[in-house]
């Protein structure tokens, strides 16, 4: 094996052994997610750039930060899931914005070619 | 045998006194610690903070002072994230925290990146990854970066509430060729399509892939939208942008 053949390898292994603790990092998120929600941190205050129910303003603070008052008991995730009928509104959209692009694209093309 | 006082960074010693409980990880903390330089317990010790400012400059001083890639990535960059590791396994910090020090790793590698391209190690593929238009969650996405990362691919986040235009423009800057797009809302999946329609309308569908992910997004939605696979989680979005990589390579 040459210098450069062994140098390579040996940065591959690294790089192995980084994405192996990331790796182990995200299968343990997964489940702990199940729980605790993976936006709040470890002082227990929410760090999501969106709105939520369980979001309160910190008391006793000035600053904007917000506290997660959820208790962490029940898997919270159910409340993400979407409603079959919602689900179902997704994909007509889908549908008529795949449409409406296809024609655009169609009718930009006769344009073309009348020019 | 190596003791705790032996270790020079007060917080490295403190982390290993307060938050490993593991008699075999604190020996080999304690060993690993306190054979390192200070330099390298000083970029472990920054990446568990979450300090990607102080990691960034540590690693440049590092390698201008002639110190090798590899001691960095050993003594510094990856014992450091061993500890992030251990403590988010034990409770300690959560996915937010462990993000943080992600980004400081990612600060701590974009100097030995260069380094890595020249003894031959390249990039797997560039992949732009983004919420879509009006959404804002973002965690997932930021593990699938985490990830991504550590797999091997250069990775440009185009953050939350991201637009089909600004997928096309990055894609075209960056030459990419595989794209991450994430949503957690019902109202904001037709984003994804848009997207996708947006690179027809520029010429650019055929060179790329596309991958989708979030909580109610499905396999069967994925292909809805005319996107080329969908990643249940961090790990599977992985191992599809290494399919997809070998794809439009």
């Amino acid at each position: 094996m040459s210098m450069s053949d062994s140098e390579k390898q040996a940065y591959q292994e690294r790089l192995d052994r980084m994405a192996a603790i990331f790796s182990d990092i995200v299968s343990h998120a997964e489940e702990s997610s199940r729980t605790r929600c993976p936006y709040r941190d470890r002082h227990d205050l929410c760090t999501a750039l969106f709105r939520c129910r369980n979001q309160a303003r910190v008391a006793d603070s000035d600053s904007q930060e917000l506290a997660c008052t959820h208790d962490g008991t029940f898997d919270y995730r159910s409340a993400w899931e979407s409603n079959p009928r919602a689900y179902e509104r997704t994909r007509e959209k889908i549908v008529r914005i795949k449409r409406d692009a296809a024609k655009r694209r169609r009718s930009r093309s006769e344009e073309n070619q009348d020019r | 045998m190596a003791q705790l006082s032996d270790i020079a960074n007060e917080f490295i010693r403190a982390e290993i006194e307060e938050f490993l409980e593991r008699p075999e990880e604190i020996e080999r903390n304690v060993a690993l610690f306190s054979r390192v330089s200070p330099a390298m317990q000083d970029i472990a010790a920054a990446l568990i903070d979450g300090d990607n400012v102080v990691v960034d400059r540590l690693t440049r001083k590092a390698l201008d002072g002639g110190v090798g890639a590899l001691e960095i990535m050993d003594d510094g960059l990856i014992a450091g994230m061993g500890i992030v590791g251990i403590k988010f396994r034990e409770g300690y910090v959560f996915v937010p925290e462990v993000l943080v020090s992600a980004r400081a790793m990612k600060a701590g590698m974009a100097h030995i990146e260069p380094i890595l391209a020249a003894s031959g190690v390249e990039p797997i593929g560039t992949v732009i990854m983004g919420t879509v238009q009006g959404d804002l969650h973002d965690i997932g996405k930021n593990l699938c970066i985490m990830m991504l990362r550590g797999g091997g691919f250069t990775v440009i986040d185009l953050g939350v509430n991201t637009s089909p235009a600004e997928f096309v423009a990055a894609v075209e800057e960056h030459q990419a060729h595989l794209i991450g797009m994430s949503a957690l809302l019902t109202t904001t999946m037709p984003n994804m399509a848009k997207t996708v329609e947006a690179f027809k309308d520029a010429g650019l569908r055929d060179a790329v892939r596309f991958m989708v992910g979030g909580a109610p997004v499905t396999p069967e939605f994925g292909k809805d939208v005319g996107a080329d696979g969908y990643g249940k989680d961090a790990l599977a979005c992985v191992e599809l942008a290494k399919k997809l990589a070998v794809e439009v390579n």
